[in-house]
């Protein structure tokens, strides 16, 4: 009878003994480990937009937050958030922002499909590799391969690509934060300020004659932009029109002679 | 306790009886964290770490707590709880010292406990090492050490697959057999390669 | 009594935890080597899922929330002993055929999965009828494996020579056979599926 009852007891006890000893170490290890916590960078995270761009600088949005608190970073470095939950992280740690234009990606190429190959390409189906072979498939060196490795490493989904085999910008969700613009190998993509809409769609500083027998709608440096512009914002610089943004009122008065339809309106 | 046998003991955790392609413990995690090298790696270091700690401490709470007291039947209860509380005491450790790396585990830290390969070394200790109760001589020192190769084949098979996943990212897959299937399918092709360890004598 | 019947069937087919969920693919590979295995596996593995189920829908609300997974484990661990004694005293063939697979089947990730994502939040009823589609889920998957392993690896069904003077495979009948021939399966059903969106 009493080693029955010792049988049910014994392991009762010790597993109950060896539950408690764990469980207390475990309280006092938590306690003893305890790691302070700023209570506003739980708060300044969570207002964060949780992208993980790194277009600020910081090692993601929880990077950007310890950094906030730090000083290391100013508000307005963080490109994805809107304008009110900006100030109402500044106004949490007690610091000013200035006002700053939106930027949008913008792709400076409007050949795609149109521009003949030089040569079947049947490597792996990123732009990066295909521009490591002979400088990629299309007969302009310079212009877009088509791949859509801007499109896939877009954190926000602004960029799509459509039957032309181009990148198209969705104006609404692109928040300027520079990624396409460092991933393109042809560095097809500037960030203009949203409320320029004229832009030059090609990048070749081929001559005129080269250009036009690789692509239908590319810069033959006529300058008849340069002529047509009443503000001096346009220039023929290497085989290729410019603008300068900050002389360009958007008037359009060089869409409208550009012969092979290179200077565009955005949208 | 030769040599001999510990390298027994190191071929056969490592390379013969590779604890994820041969034993298939860990599989789970090993399919759904070796696609990038840098976390199958810390994922590797920690589950090393893990089934070192966990296998002396299971050892000692089996030869001193359940033999004597005849309670050999508890060992998967108190083996699960050793394993439980032990990474939760990692975590924190982890937690204080290097916020950065915590982050980085993220959820796999505590996944660790319910990884086949950390139970499975401690009940494996026991099934080898103990004959009819008793501790064959120089058990406590082979169940450490089998803890560390398990550790060791473990990283092996994850390095050697997220090498390879990486490469697979940029080929033209089709869609039915992309991730999991084909994973498993180059799995069953190393698991093949690791056959040819079989047979190894000292 | 339909709806009853639906949170059974999904474990089968819907939600199968080896096809779908990809859970507890540790015991399943590795005992699927015969389908008398397999089945015996399936056995325990459903009967410590049913228990680890019923008990902690009936206890969900007493635990508290931080020590809940802990409090899982334990549950789970003492219905793994209950099966690993009974299996060691009245089968102990399939005991030792099964070897270090039986307590592993605490940390089999569908039996805590379960019970984590279903049991605690779900009636007595319902994580019963939950825990009984898994199991047959389970079972009805490592039958598949094991039959075509069995049948291609060893010549042989469930002990017996079907087909005479077929030459198997002994590949399938080793670890790497079980990673192929999961991963065609996978594959395969991926198909299926892809097919019929």
């Amino acid at each position: 009878m009493c080693s029955f009852k010792m049988e049910i007891l014994i392991p009762i006890i010790t597993l109950g003994a060896l539950g408690l000893i764990f469980g207390v170490g475990l309280a006092i290890a938590s306690k003893r480990l305890a790691v302070q916590v700023d209570p506003r960078l739980e708060r300044v995270h969570g207002l964060l937009p949780g992208s993980n761009c790194g277009a600020c600088g910081g090692a993601g949005c929880f990077g950007f937050a310890e950094g906030l608190l730090s000083g290391k970073f100013s508000v307005d470095a963080c490109r994805v958030s809107e304008e009110a939950v900006k100030e109402k992280i500044a106004h949490l740690l007690g610091q000013k922002i200035e006002k700053k234009i939106k930027k949008i990606a913008t792709l400076h190429c409007y050949g795609g499909k149109k521009v003949k190959e030089r040569y079947v390409y049947k490597g792996v189906q990123t732009c990066v590799a295909a521009n490591l072979i002979l400088g990629g498939q299309k007969a302009c060196v310079y212009g877009c391969l088509g791949f859509g490795d801007c499109a896939r490493i877009c954190p926000f989904g602004a960029i799509e690509m459509n039957t032309e085999e181009l990148p198209v910008v969705i104006e609404a969700k692109c928040k300027a934060c520079n990624k396409c613009v460092l991933i393109c190998p042809k560095k097809l993509f500037s960030l203009v300020p949203i409320t320029s809409k004229v832009y030059v769609a090609c990048s070749s500083h081929d001559p005129g004659k080269d250009t036009k027998a690789a692509c239908p709608v590319g810069c033959i440096a006529c300058g008849l932009c340069v002529k047509a512009c009443k503000f001096d914002a346009v220039h023929v610089v290497d085989n290729l029109a410019a603008i300068d943004y900050k002389k360009c009122t958007s008037c359009g008065a060089c869409v409208k002679v550009c012969p092979m339809k290179t200077i565009r309106v955005r949208g | 306790m030769t040599l001999a046998h510990f390298l027994t003991i190191f071929i056969s955790a490592v390379f013969v009886y590779n604890v994820i392609l041969s034993r298939f413990l860990g599989l789970c995690s090993f399919i759904a964290i070796s696609k990038q090298t840098k976390p199958a790696l810390a994922m590797s270091l920690a589950v090393m770490f893990v089934t070192t700690m966990s296998s002396i401490i299971t050892w000692l709470i089996y030869r001193f707590l359940l033999v004597p007291f005849n309670l050999e039947y508890l060992r998967t209860i108190s083996f699960i709880l050793v394993i439980a509380t032990f990474v939760q005491f990692v975590e924190m450790v982890i937690r204080k010292i290097s916020p950065p790396m915590y982050r980085f585990f993220g959820i796999y830290l505590p996944l660790i406990t319910v990884n086949c390969a950390v139970l499975g070394v401690a009940v494996l200790n026991i099934d080898m090492f103990f004959i009819n109760g008793k501790a064959v001589q120089g058990s406590f020192y082979y169940s450490a050490f089998q803890g560390i190769c398990v550790g060791l084949g473990y990283t092996l098979a994850m390095l050697l697959m997220s090498g390879i996943r990486e490469r697979l990212e940029l080929c033209n897959v089709p869609k039915a057999v992309k991730d999991f299937p084909l994973g498993f399918v180059i799995a069953a092709i190393m698991s093949l390669s690791f056959l040819g360890f079989n047979g190894f004598k000292f | 009594m339909k709806r009853l019947f639906g949170e059974f069937l999904k474990g089968i087919i819907r939600e199968n935890p080896t096809f779908v969920l990809l859970l507890g693919l540790c015991p399943t590979l590795a005992v699927s080597v015969t389908v008398i295995n397999g089945i015996g596996m399936g056995i325990a593995a459903t009967f410590v899922l049913l228990g680890s189920n019923i008990i902690i829908a009936m206890i969900k609300n007493t635990i508290p929330e931080r020590v809940r997974i802990p409090c899982y484990i334990v549950v789970i661990a003492t219905f793994v002993t209950i099966t690993e004694l009974l299996m060691k005293a009245y089968s102990p063939a399939l005991n030792r055929a099964l070897g270090i697979y039986v307590p592993l089947i605490v940390v089999n990730c569908i039996v805590l999965g379960r019970a984590e994502a279903y049991a605690s939040k779900n009636s007595v009823k319902n994580s019963f009828l939950d825990g009984l589609g898994m199991g047959v889920g389970f079972t009805l998957a490592l039958i598949l494996i094991s039959g075509i392993r069995e049948f291609l690896g060893a010549g042989k069904l469930m002990g017996q020579t079907i087909v005479k003077g077929f030459e198997p495979a002994f590949v399938l009948g080793m670890p790497s056979g079980a990673l192929l021939v999961i991963g065609l399966l996978l594959g395969f059903f991926n198909v299926l599926k892809n097919r019929k969106t």
